[in-house]
C-alpha cells in the first residue's frame, strides 16, 4: 500500500518543480557588471504584502547603514550605531530573498532534525557566511588588488561553488529519501522491518519518540549495514514497524549526520553577501577595520536568528502536519511526502540558482 | 480524503517556509539626471544621462579596477570601468524605458560610457538616441531605473530631469511612483506573468522615475 503515498509524494515534487519553474528569474550577475548582485527569486504574489513590507524595511536599514559608515569616515563616531543597524538589516536581509533560509528549513525538514541542532546550524552557516565575506574582502585588499582576479570574479567563483554544493546537496538528500520509496514501488511489497529484537545487541541508542511521530524506520530486509553497529532500533514500539525511507542517521551512526550537517552548512556559507562585501570594502579603504568586521559579524547574527525562526516554523508545520493526518499510515505518508518534498526543494533550488547563475 | 488535506496543508506550510522575496533590494544608489536634448525642428535629439554613485559602491569599483594599487582610478582604468558597464548595461536597455503615447520607443546603445572618479565617487556620463525620428507630440513617457532592482537611480530633485530648452507647447511633470502603493493597488495584476519579464513596460510603470511630456 505505499503507491497512494508515493504518488502523493510525487504530486508534492511536481509542485514544488512548478514553483522553481516560476522562479526560474534569478539573475546573479549584477546589471552594472561590477558586484555581484543576490539571485533572486520572484515570489508568487501569495505573501507579497509581507515581503513587500519586509523589503522596505531592509532597503531602510541598508540606507541607514551606509549612512553610519560615512559618518564615520567623516570622523564622527558611532560604532555602537552601525553594529545595531547592521544586526537589523541582517534580521530583515534573511527574511527577504537568498538561498540559505531555504537550504536550511528544508534541510531540517527533509530530516530529523532536533530544533536545537537546526538553530546551531543556521548560526553557524550565517557565522561561515559573515567569515567568508571578511576573508574575500582581506584577499581582496591584502592580495589580489592588482592582479587580474577581481572582486566579482572571486565572489562569482564562490557563488557558482555555493550553488554546486547546494544542487549536490540536494540530490543526495533526494536520493536518501525518494530512492527507499521508488525501490518500493518498483519492487513491490516492500519489506517490512521484521523485528527490532534480532539486531538488539546492536543498538546504541533508543528512539523513545518512534509512536507518537509517525517515524522511520531502517529497511531491514535490506539491511547489509550491520558492521556499522550503529543502529537505532525501536525496540520501544515495534507495532508501528513499518518500512519508511531510512533515516541517514541510521546508516552510518551519528557521525554521519554531522557529515551532512556541515554540507548544508558550507553550501549556504561559501557564498557571501553582497551587501556584507559593499559595506567591508569601504570600511577597509577607509581604515575602519573593526567597524567593518564588527558591523559584517552583526549581520550574521541577525541572519541566524531569521533563518533560525523560519527553520522552527518550517519544522513545527511538519510536526503540526504529521500530527494532523495522526499515527499510522497517513501520518507515515504525510511525513515521507514533506520529507521528500524537502529534499526535491533543496536540489531543485540548486539547480535554479545555478543555471540561473551560469547563464548570466 | 483527510490525506490530501493533509499534504495540502504540508505543502502550504513548506512554501511559506521557503517563499522568497518579491524584489531584491538595491545595493547600490546613484543620483542621476537626465536631460532630454532636442533637435532645432522639434524632436528628441539623444537623452543625455549622469549618474553619480554612493561613496560605498564607488569604493567597491575602486578596489576592483584599480590595478596598479595607487588607490586612485587613473585614466585607462576608468576606461575599463566604463567599457564594463557599457556592456552589462546593454542587456538592460541602459535602464532606459521611452514611450510615444503608451508604446515602447527604440533607443540606440550608446557609443561609449564615460566614467570619472571625484571626490571618492563613480561619476558615468552616456547619450542615447531614438532609432527613429520622436517628434514632441502627444505624450511622451523618458522612464530611467533598474529592472534587476541592484541599482537605486535616484532623482533627488523634478529639475534633475529636464528638457532643454522645454518648447512652450509642452507641459512637463515628474512621476514617481511608489512601489508598495502601485502593488497594493494592482495586487490582482500581479501574476507570475508580470513578473516574468521584469524589462516589461508595465513594470516600469510601477517602479522607474519617468518624465511625462504631454505636447500639442
Amino acid at each position: 500500500m505505499q503507491k497512494p503515498a508515493t504518488r502523493a509524494a510525487f504530486l508534492l515534487i511536481a509542485a514544488t518543480g512548478l514553483l522553481a519553474t516560476l522562479v526560474s528569474a534569478g539573475h546573479s550577475q549584477s546589471s552594472l557588471g561590477i558586484g555581484s548582485n543576490e539571485a533572486t527569486l520572484p515570489a508568487t504574489g501569495m505573501f507579497a504584502g509581507l515581503l513587500n513590507w519586509i523589503n522596505v524595511h531592509q532597503q531602510n536599514f541598508y540606507r541607514s547603514l551606509t549612512g553610519a559608515l560615512r559618518s564615520m569616515r567623516d570622523g564622527g563616531g558611532g560604532a555602537w550605531l552601525l553594529v545595531g543597524l547592521s544586526f537589523a538589516y541582517g534580521v530583515f536581509h534573511a527574511a527577504g530573498p537568498g538561498h540559505g533560509k531555504a537550504v536550511i528549513s528544508s534541510y531540517m525538514l527533509a530530516n530529523e532534525v532536533a530544533l536545537r541542532r537546526g538553530i546551531l546550524l543556521s548560526f553557524l552557516s550565517a557565522l561561515l557566511q559573515s567569515l567568508t565575506a571578511i576573508i574575500i574582502m582581506a584577499a581582496v585588499f591584502l592580495i589580489l588588488r592588482g592582479t587580474s582576479v577581481s572582486m566579482t570574479d572571486a565572489t562569482r567563483f564562490l557563488e557558482v561553488a555555493s550553488y554546486v554544493l547546494v544542487t549536490a546537496f540536494g540530490a543526495w538528500l533526494l536520493w536518501q529519501k525518494a530512492w527507499p520509496r521508488l525501490r518500493a514501488l518498483f519492487v513491490g511489497q516492500p519489506a517490512h522491518s521484521l523485528s527490532a529484537a534480532s539486531h538488539h545487541e546492536h543498538h546504541h541508542h533508543h528512539d523513545h519518540h518512534a509512536c507518537s511521530h509517525g517515524h522511520h524506520h531502517h529497511d531491514h530486509a535490506h539491511d547489509h549495514h550491520q558492521h556499522h553497529g550503529h543502529h537505532h532500533h525501536d525496540d520501544v514500539c515495534p507495532s508501528c514497524g513499518h518500512s519508511h525511507a531510512p533515516d541517514p542517521k541510521l546508516i552510518g551512526g551519528e557521525r554521519f549526520d554531522w557529515k551532512t550537517a556541515w554540507t548544508a552548512i558550507i553550501a549556504v556559507g561559501l557564498r557571501p553577501c553582497t551587501g556584507a562585501l559593499i559595506v567591508l570594502s569601504f570600511a577597509f579603504l577607509n581604515g575602519l577595520y573593526v567597524a567593518g568586521v564588527l558591523s559584517v559579524l552583526a549581520m550574521g547574527l541577525g541572519t541566524a536568528i531569521t533563518v533560525s525562526v523560519l527553520a522552527i516554523l518550517a519544522v513545527t508545520a511538519k510536526n503540526w502536519a504529521v500530527a494532523v493526518a495522526g499515527d499510522g499510515r497517513t501520518g507515515n505518508r504525510v511525513h515521507a511526502a514533506i520529507e521528500i518534498a524537502g529534499a526535491a526543494f533543496v536540489f531543485l533550488l540548486g539547480v535554479m540558482l545555478l543555471s540561473a547563475s551560469l547563464t548570466a | 480524503m483527510k490525506t490530501t488535506r493533509s499534504i495540502i496543508s504540508a505543502a502550504a506550510a513548506l512554501l511559506l517556509a521557503t517563499t522568497p522575496n518579491a524584489l531584491s533590494h538595491p545595493h547600490v544608489f546613484a543620483e542621476a539626471n537626465l536631460e532630454v536634448a532636442l533637435t532645432g525642428d522639434g524632436a528628441v535629439e539623444a537623452l543625455r544621462h549622469v549618474w553619480r554613485f554612493d561613496d560605498l559602491f564607488s569604493s567597491t569599483v575602486l578596489l576592483e579596477f584599480d590595478k596598479n594599487s595607487d588607490l586612485t582610478l587613473d585614466d585607462d582604468e576608468l576606461e575599463e570601468v566604463g567599457k564594463v558597464i557599457h556592456e552589462s548595461l546593454a542587456e538592460f536597455d541602459y535602464f532606459q524605458f521611452v514611450e510615444n503615447a503608451g508604446k515602447a520607443v527604440k533607443m540606440t546603445p550608446p557609443e561609449a560610457i564615460l566614467a570619472n572618479y571625484q571626490d571618492n565617487q563613480l561619476i558615468v556620463f552616456f547619450e542615447s538616441k531614438p532609432v527613429e525620428k520622436l517628434a514632441l507630440q502627444g505624450t511622451l513617457s523618458f522612464g530611467v531605473y533598474d529592472p534587476t532592482f541592484y541599482t537605486a537611480i535616484d532623482f533627488s530633485e523634478d529639475d534633475n530631469m529636464s528638457v532643454a530648452p522645454l518648447p512652450a507647447s509642452c507641459k512637463k511633470t515628474v512621476v514617481r511612483p511608489d512601489p508598495d502603493e502601485a502593488i497594493a493597488m494592482n495586487q490582482d495584476k500581479l501574476t507570475e506573468a508580470f513578473f516574468e519579464d521584469p524589462s516589461s513596460n508595465d513594470m516600469s510603470k510601477l517602479f522607474a522615475t519617468r518624465l511625462e511630456l504631454t505636447c500639442s
